[in-house]
């Protein structure tokens, strides 16, 4: 567990260019560290550590092939509660950094959704029609909102890895 | 409660009096103040500005130490949450036959009718400092100062209750960027019949997953108290408001058509006037429906499937048994309304081509035109 933090913590050095040239990540993370050969560990890490970025309106994006899948943090679903509905985008709309996006209503309030990057729409997650639940079950996972391009990388270098995402939580309960 | 119109405030704020250039727009004169807590009350009873108007305040001003309250009531109109379905909520025929305005609110929850009966709470805070239970304690205390032995209560789901049975107030609420809103309304003297005319859908066979509304027997707080009126009980808010959070502000009027201190306002009111918001948010859905059509000699069963994306038709079945109505009529009827709104206006229109194209035959004539009127009542 120690290890794994300190490989993510490590990572916030790292240049985001690694992300792009390396080949696309097909399994979780966790899985990948534990397979890997221990003298290939590091660069690994690095690759699928930042692989999740954040922004402080507390969705991530995953960055795989070119493409950005998005959804919102265990943080979020936790402070949102159960979500009874996932209001998302129409395939091919195109969306800027910062744009409102969506909304997602749970009995809390309907919360709206901010695209983390610049890009198209390429995919959104039918499943969420049938089981909006999937949000809060597996948000990282399952519970994706959106799938995007990428229309400028650079945008990534301004989202948080995970080490800065842990620290901005904590910020915020003082 | 000391009434201001809000020139009156700009009068006296001096600063905003020295800096009387022409952007004094109301974040500007609320940053002058430097007041934590305001309240603000809607000179308008028209539902679209007084929706902009919360907008406009949940993106421009800076709530990130400072709460606002905002009051307002509406003319009659009857308001669906942000991913609800029209058709499966209210009666829209009745509505427009009594020219009753429908609205989709930017927050959740479930659909309500609005009159000038009803009063409209809306409680801004930080997304930090929102909290719906002490909101609505602000109400059920200032009711009960008013009334010190009536029975009102917020239950779990945030309604509040008159005597442990009745709705007089639902709740819903929007998370931005870095503000919330919660909004409430209190049914204080509204018509009891006509809410229950126009919540009463009647589009049948809807499948849909749009969020649907939680139906609840309601009473006006007038039938309990003949002295309680809107007047009387936003003034006690207001009053509660200002102890509840230590707030000592006056009561301002707000024209929430003042384009010159609500700048962008009169868009944002015209983009929730508009079709693509109000009919065309709607979840995807379908109408999956049996029904009766009727003449002198015959009555047969007709059936309608129909899929509907953004209030758009985009796929139209309407089967007439063939010793009714020729399979060409009813085909040639779907087929014309593939591709456009779920909307009555439009639809008759097309009807109404159609029915010119019929050769000379009165039995005939009818029929489809029965048809047709049942097919655009069901919009």
């Amino acid at each position: 567990m120690a290890m794994r933090v300190a490989f993510r913590c490590l990572t916030a050095n790292f240049s985001p260019v690694l992300i792009q040239r390396s080949r696309p990540v097909q399994i979780s993370a966790s899985r990948l560290l534990w397979k890997a050969n221990p003298a290939q560990s590091l660069s690994t890490a690095s690759r699928l550590s930042t692989a999740l970025k954040f922004t402080d309106k507390h969705e991530w994006v995953r960055v795989e092939g070119g493409i950005g899948t998005v959804g919102i943090s265990k943080f979020a679903q936790e402070a949102l509660g159960d979500v009874v509905y996932c209001g998302l985008p129409e395939v091919g709309q195109k969306l800027e950094q910062m744009e409102e996006f969506g909304a997602l209503e749970s009995v809390k309030a309907a919360s709206e959704l901010y695209s983390p990057l610049t890009g198209e729409v390429t995919e959104i997650n039918t499943e969420l029609a049938v089981n909006p639940g999937l949000v809060n079950k597996s948000c990282y996972e399952v519970g994706w909102l959106i799938k995007m391009t990428i229309d400028n990388p650079a945008e990534l270098d301004g989202l948080m890895d995970d080490c800065s995402y842990e620290k901005f939580i904590k910020s915020l309960d003082e | 409660m000391m009434l201001r119109t809000f020139s009156n405030l700009c009068a006296q704020s001096q600063a905003c009096f020295r800096s009387a250039r022409a952007k004094s727009t109301l974040s500007a004169v609320i940053d002058e103040t430097g007041k934590s807590g305001l309240i603000l009350k809607s000179v308008s009873t028209d539902i679209f500005e007084n929706l902009a108007l919360e907008d406009w305040i949940h993106d421009h001003v800076d709530l990130q130490n400072r709460s606002m309250l905002f009051l307002w009531s509406n003319a009659p109109a009857v308001v669906i949450g942000r991913h609800q379905n029209p058709w499966q909520e209210c009666n829209l025929q009745v509505m427009r036959q009594k020219g009753i305005p429908l609205a989709r609110r930017r927050s959740g929850g479930g659909t309500v009718f609005h009159d000038l009966g009803n009063v409209n709470l809306t409680f801004f805070t930080s997304k930090k400092n929102y909290d719906r239970h002490r909101n609505l304690q602000v109400v059920t205390s200032a009711l009960k100062g008013l009334r010190p032995d009536m029975d009102v209560r917020a239950t779990e789901r945030f309604d509040i209750l008159l005597n442990g049975q009745h709705k007089i107030s639902g709740t819903a609420a929007k998370l931005g960027r870095t503000a919330a809103y919660h909004h409430c309304t209190l049914l204080c003297s509204a018509d009891r019949a006509l809410l229950s005319a126009v919540l009463k859908p009647t589009c049948q066979g809807i499948k849909s997953n749009a969020t649907q509304s939680v139906p609840s027997p309601v009473k006006n707080l007038l039938d309990e108290d003949p002295t309680l009126d809107c007047d009387t009980i936003m003034d006690s808010v207001a009053s509660q408001y200002n102890t509840e959070f230590g707030f000592s502000s006056p009561v301002t009027l707000v024209d929430p058509s003042d384009e010159l201190s609500l700048p962008g306002i009169q868009r944002m009111a015209r983009e929730l006037l508009a079709w693509e918001w109000t009919f065309g948010r709607t979840p995807k859905f379908s109408i999956c429906t049996t029904f009766e059509l009727k003449n002198d000699t015959s009555i047969c069963n007709a059936t309608l499937n129909m899929d509907i994306k953004n209030g758009i038709i985009e796929s139209c079945d309407i089967e007439v048994p063939s010793d009714w109505l020729p399979v060409e009529l009813s085909r040639e009827f779907s087929l014309h309304l593939i591709g456009g709104k779920l909307c009555p206006y439009q639809t008759s229109v097309i009807a109404a081509e159609l029915l010119r194209t019929i050769p000379q035959n009165k039995e005939l004539e009818r029929k489809m035109y029965n048809l047709c009127r049942r097919v655009v009542f069901m919009m």
